[in-house]
């Protein structure tokens, strides 16, 4: 009997169709696993059945009976529950609070009845196997795990029939991933069906009764577990895929630039070493939570480091922006909006802010016929789509703004790019054109680190893959050796261990 | 249900008459106001329109514009500086004790009153930046603190004496016997303000830092840097402040700052400088300390007491800022 029946689900944000005709449906009682690669839509899918975000089309039911919740709020109500990756808990109340928000006991007079509260507490508690975790705990000095109980133990209290986990075991241990697949289990044998997001292929197979794939918006497949083997799942997750006309590779030197020595960073980066030299174009490939993004930002001194060395040039190099851009490593963040370009400043002022002392006498009085040469060259060679200079960079288009961002890189003269997933959320023309710009500036010898999330523009662009998993290096791969499958494969977890290089 | 693409059209985007005119009484709101408030007084008073009166009003604005120039500064960075007024006082009372206790001689003493106006600000930087505090609480603290020590230095007495004759010129002194010496460092003051703010790297990375310090940081911009010298550079114009005051008074007290808190920020904020930073023109900061003063001259024109006078000046602030929500709030 199918608990969670979902009909021809469609929705579109501006410039990208995040699910399209999606249909499945979820067993009663059941594991049902939901997989499929960054962007395939899965997060979409998630708010849509948590009452987040609304369909454009299609319709879901629930127990046969018409869902279409409007706000979280709803959705609660409807018994659906979703645990997601960052939580919703009080951190300076205790844990009996915090299980018991929004559903606390009431006494004589309306009064809070705090001993009721921690027995309920206890008890829903105990039932999770989870009894170390004492009412009177401040949630703030929980560990992960630890919350991730809270939130599920709240899932429990409101008789959650339906509960959605997006990536539960992307912040865990070992140990702590068994304890949740125990509390899965017991959920499992209370009646409650669970819709399990997850990169992890292991777990997969050791958890769910059923899987559905997405890619790129649309509903690959639905199979008992015992119908699909890994292969397949990888098979389908990649599906044949639109290879775009990337430019051709010039050969890299092999002047090494820059040297990566054991990078460590909390949980987040274990031990990262890799090279990179003079014209080349190396990938980070990666699923969400693999490190990659956090690479990136350490290299530029935008996460702190707990160990590792960094060599630039031979000279030993200490991450900060200032150091950084001083020396010839430019960065083009990921969050373009709030982070590659300033919305209220002029083109120009946005083009040369990372090179203002160029433009200036030193004394630090601007040059304004330099400013405006340096802003004008690079809106030539970009081919930046602006009415003139002075133009306020919020009324571009998000492809031009990141142009105005990538300028602003390579006015600074860099020898290092590292570019953070550069072609996100923006149309297949300026894409293109992208491409072309990245492979130029490796023909002239820059060094570029490419931290991307889609696999086409890494195998089209890079001349070495690194692939991350779990904060370290999994493979190192040739790009001519590599395909698709090989890096997916990596990034699961799925394949040979041992690093190829 | 599909979204409209709908682009947001900026102010001054809009079309229409109406619109435009609400744009303008908007933008420079102020200015309207303070053109009606100069041509009533120039009708029902007989001594408002004379040159003698006009420097008067210059006269008296070059204090709080002075100020106001480090206050701008800091409201760009998206910052605020509550201190700076006390700092004023301390600053004054520490030249003119320095002047008529220790006998020091004048310009010294001027330049251990910058000293210590740009130590202060160097404090509130580094709280700010290396401590992590907010600024309206860190400079809340550095304002009870100055004018505790202020209060402490005068033992709640006036400091007077002939010393302080030496340095009256700043603010008695004329040039070409007719345009008074503090009008001309009021003007030169704003000019290098705008020059430094349009022309220099440092201006640039003042009004980077105020649009998105993330991003300034990542363009490579030492953000912290930028934020000390901001308040070092505020907290030395509000001790020239002081130093102008003494000049005037002839002496100094541990309460001779206390009037200036509310017109300095009142007059950046009435200038239309954003208070989240980024946005803001030095020039409507120096013609609104002008008007600030304007009013006050004005009601002391028309004999309005005092008490009065506070209550006119809050409302105009608050009438200032509601036609700028005009241009903001759909209609």
């Amino acid at each position: 009997m199918s608990f969670l029946r979902i009909e021809k689900i469609g929705k579109a944000y501006p410039g990208v169709q995040a699910l399209q005709d999606v249909s499945f449906e979820v067993q009663a009682g059941q594991v049902h696993a939901l997989v499929g690669e960054n962007g395939a839509g899965k997060s979409t899918l998630i708010k849509i059945l948590s009452g987040a975000e609304q369909p454009d089309s299609g319709h879901i039911w629930l127990d046969n009976r018409p869902y279409a919740p409007h706000t979280p709020k709803d959705a609660l109500a409807a018994n659906v529950a979703t645990i997601y990756q960052t939580f919703n808990l009080l951190p300076d109340r205790t844990v009996a609070y915090n299980v018991l928000l929004g559903k606390e006991a009431r006494g004589r007079w309306g009064l809070l009845d705090l001993e009721a509260m921690r027995t309920q507490a206890r008890e829903i508690l105990a039932r999770l196997g989870a009894s170390h975790l004492e009412p009177d705990m401040p949630v703030g000095r929980l560990k992960v795990s630890e919350k991730q109980i809270l939130e599920i133990a709240r899932a429990l209290l409101n008789r959650s029939r339906l509960v959605i986990m997006d990536e539960p075991t992307s912040a865990l241990n070992q140990t702590e991933v068994d304890a949740l697949f125990q509390i899965i289990a017991r959920l499992k044998a209370e009646g409650v069906t669970i819709l399990y997001v997850s990169h992890r292929l292991d777990e997969i197979f050791q958890l769910a009764d059923a899987v559905t794939v997405l890619r790129d918006g649309r509903h690959i497949s639905t199979q008992p577990i015992g119908a699909v083997t890994r292969d397949s799942l990888i098979q389908d997750m990649i599906g044949r895929k639109l290879t775009g006309v990337f430019p051709e590779k010039a050969q890299p030197s092999m002047t090494e630039v820059l040297r990566v020595e054991n990078l460590t960073s909390e949980n987040l980066l274990d031990g990262v070493s890799f090279s990179l030299y003079q014209g080349e174009v190396l990938a980070v490939a990666g699923l969400s939570g693999s490190g990659k993004t956090e690479l990136g930002k350490a290299l530029f001194g935008d996460l702190p480091l707990d160990r590792g060395h960094i060599w630039f040039q031979g000279q030993p190099f200490r991450p900060s922006p200032t150091r950084a851009i001083r020396r010839g490593i430019l960065y083009l963040p990921e969050d373009r909006k709030s982070e590659g370009v300033m919305q209220e400043l002029s083109v120009r002022r946005n083009i040369a802010l990372a090179s203002l002392d160029r433009v200036a006498n030193p004394f630090g009085f601007l040059k304004p016929a330099a400013e405006r040469d340096l802003a004008a060259e690079q809106i030539r060679v970009l081919a930046i789509k602006t009415p003139h200079m002075e133009q306020l960079v919020l009324n571009l288009s998000g492809g031009n703004q990141q142009k105005v961002a990538l300028a602003k890189c390579l006015a600074a003269r860099p020898e290092v790019l590292i570019l953070m997933e550069p072609t996100q959320g923006i149309d297949v023309g300026v894409k293109f054109e992208v491409y072309q710009f990245i492979a130029q500036q490796a023909a002239r010898g820059r060094a570029v680190l490419l931290i991307s999330s889609e696999l086409s523009e890494i195998l089209g662009l890079a001349h070495r893959i690194l692939v991350m998993r779990d904060g370290r290096v999994a493979a190192e791969l040739q790009a001519d050796q590599a395909d698709q499958e090989t890096i997916l494969r990596y990034a699961l977890g799925a394949g040979d261990k041992s690093p190829v290089s | 249900m599909a979204t409209p693409d709908h682009t947001p059209l900026l102010p001054g985007q809009q079309q229409g008459t109406p619109r435009r005119i609400i744009n303008f009484i908007g933008e420079q709101g102020f200015i309207v106001i303070f053109i009606l408030w100069a041509l009533y007084l120039s009708v029902s008073t007989n001594n408002f329109a004379t040159a003698q009166n006009v420097f008067t009003i210059l006269r008296q604005a070059t204090i709080i514009g002075i100020v106001a120039i480090g206050a701008h500064f800091i409201i760009l960075l998206g910052d605020i500086d509550l201190s700076l007024a006390s700092n004023l006082t301390l600053s004054g009372v520490v030249m003119a004790s320095l002047m008529v206790n220790q006998e020091l001689p004048p310009l010294l003493a001027v330049l251990c009153a910058l000293g210590l106006g740009g130590l202060i600000g160097l404090v509130n930087g580094m709280v700010i930046t290396r401590l992590k505090i907010n600024a309206i609480i860190t400079t809340l603290g550095m304002l009870s603190i100055l004018e505790g020590i202020a209060f402490i230095i005068t033992q709640g007495k006036t400091i007077f004496g002939d010393a302080i004759e030496a340095i009256k010129f700043l603010s008695r002194g004329t040039l070409f016997d007719a345009i008074p010496l503090p009008v001309i460092v009021l003007f030169v003051f704003y000019a290098a303000a705008f020059v430094v703010l349009a022309r220099t790297t440092y201006g640039a990375r003042v009004f980077a830092v105020g649009n998105n310090s993330k991003a300034a940081w990542l363009s490579g911009i030492n953000v912290d840097r930028i934020k000390v010298l901001t308040y070092v550079l505020a907290g030395m114009l509000a001790a020239f402040g002081g130093v102008m005051q003494v000049a005037r008074q002839g002496t100094a007290t541990g309460g001779m700052g206390s009037d200036f808190l509310f017109p300095v920020l009142t007059a950046v904020v009435l200038g239309g400088a954003s208070l989240t930073g980024g946005r803001g023109k030095i020039v409507n900061t120096l013609i609104a300390a002008v008007f600030l003063t304007t009013i006050t001259n004005g009601m002391v024109l028309l004999g309005i007491s005092i008490y009065t006078q506070r209550v006119v000046s809050g409302a105009i602030l608050i009438i200032a800022l509601s036609l700028d929500r005009l241009r903001t709030v759909r209609v």
